[in-house]
């Protein structure tokens, strides 16, 4: 547990979590998939950081895995090996991307984005601005579906009930949000938004020479799988 | 007077439409990134219970999960029916399923491919359409090509070694979970929003407008 993934740029969590997808379309044998999913968990327990997110979405990962497995085998050749190939090769495609994703700070990479990437930077910045919103959503939700239920208009115990009451309470959040949006558009635009031709950001976080190097070790790796699977 | 005011209206929405098919306001920025977090917000509210449900539903007959999939359509369509220009439903789509990934789920990152997928099939559609319909046959027709892309996505990393015939009958659960839980309702639930008032500075919102006042 170096925890080298706690200072890395959220850049490369996204390289790695693609990577890891190109690697897994070519884990098609057993020993291809062995090797590459003991290389991802083994490099895991070396690079992330000691406390990462909840543990349960490994079981998610797992769970994935083995209902692919599972229905490989019902509706696939009955062939055992194909079946744990095909657990194996999620495992490998899913893994990486749900252990580093709690790793991403939204804002550092919306900063990467634009500056580093330079992706048009209206629309980062309107997403990073969407995002702060999330918790204030969260809060909607609750708040209209308290006050449905002391009305006296909350769900019953049947699941048509618990639906229906499900499917107005979301539509009242999306009612709200939308009216956040077209206010938060005019207050942007009336700080000069639109027009903009300078900005001002935070300071960019750095790619570290670190950084380059986790990104070669990835590309390696997704190359080993088809070096495996053409050495056949 | 009625008459004039509604064709003089319709003339205007027509030239503005022209010139600012891809030029984008702010309006349209920050809705589409609000949608997309209010919607990634039910996405993993989803997968929650997704993750869950299929695992159970799938051990007699795996392609039955085509059928539990459809409703992740949901950003690209109702993106695209809100801001009405290329892009938007690509836009929708990938900002919801980020906020899926990284409040947690089964898929992590991954997730953001996948939302790239599914929106370029609405996004082909609708550009078919020359950006030009977005009534429920257009939301639906979107849902399914959304759909199928979501398919072979699915086939080509998940259920590779499925018989042809499991991937087909997938595809085609998909395609009708789609085109109900993410076209239909896509389509009913902008018309509601529209009805409401919040949608009056988009094209949605003022036809409804004109179509009442007319």
């Amino acid at each position: 547990m170096t925890g080298l993934l706690a200072r890395s740029n959220p850049l490369l969590l996204l390289a790695w979590a693609a990577l890891a997808m190109v690697a897994a379309v070519a884990v098609r044998d057993l020993l291809t998939g062995v090797v590459m999913l003991a290389l991802v968990v083994g490099i895991g327990l070396v690079v992330l950081p000691g406390r990462s997110g909840p543990r349960l979405r490994y079981l998610v990962v797992l769970l994935a895995a083995l209902s692919t497995g599972w229905s490989t085998w019902l509706v696939g050749d009955r062939d055992l090996v194909v079946a744990v190939t095909a657990g194996l090769r999620v495992s490998v495609l899913a893994l990486p991307g749900v252990a580093l994703a709690p790793l991403v700070d939204p804002s550092e990479l919306a900063d990467q984005l634009a500056q580093r990437l330079k992706l048009p930077a209206r629309g980062v910045i309107a997403v990073t601005a969407a995002l702060q919103r999330i918790d204030l959503m969260a809060e909607t939700w609750r708040q209209v579906s308290r006050t449905r239920r002391a009305r006296g208009g909350g769900p019953g115990r049947g699941p048509v009930s618990q639906l229906r009451h499900l499917g107005s309470v979301s539509f009242a959040v999306l009612v709200a949000t939308m009216r956040q949006a077209t206010a938060m558009a005019t207050a942007m635009d009336a700080r000069g938004f639109d027009g903009a031709d300078r900005r001002s950001w935070a300071e960019l976080g750095p790619w570290r020479r670190s950084d380059t190097a986790l990104l070669v070790l990835g590309v390696v790796l997704t190359i080993l799988p088809y070096v495996l699977w053409w050495s056949r | 007077m009625v008459d004039m005011h509604t064709s003089t209206s319709t003339r205007t929405h027509e030239t503005t439409r022209r010139t600012s098919l891809f030029r984008w306001r702010t309006v349209d920025l920050v809705s589409v990134a609000m949608l997309g977090v209010a919607i990634g917000l039910v996405f993993w509210g989803w997968s929650q219970l997704y993750h869950v449900i299929s695992a159970v539903a799938t051990v007699a007959f795996p392609p039955i999960a085509g059928l539990l999939t459809g409703p992740w359509l949901l950003g690209g369509v109702v993106g695209a029916l809100v801001v009405r220009k290329p892009g938007a439903a690509m836009a929708t789509e990938v900002v919801a399923a980020s906020v899926e990934a990284l409040l947690g789920n089964g898929w992590g990152l991954s997730n953001l491919v996948v939302g790239a997928i599914q929106g370029a099939g609405v996004e082909i559609v609708l550009a078919v359409l020359l950006f030009h319909r977005f009534g429920v046959l257009a939301a639906m027709a979107a849902a399914a090509a959304s759909a199928v892309l979501g398919g072979l996505y699915s086939w080509a990393f998940y259920y590779t070694d499925w018989a042809a015939a499991a991937v087909v009958a997938y595809l085609a659960l998909f395609v009708v979970s789609g085109v109900l839980t993410s076209g239909l309702l896509g389509w009913l639930l902008v018309r509601g929003l529209a009805r409401t008032g919040v949608l009056d500075a988009f094209e949605v919102g003022r036809e409804l407008a004109d179509r009442q006042a007319a």
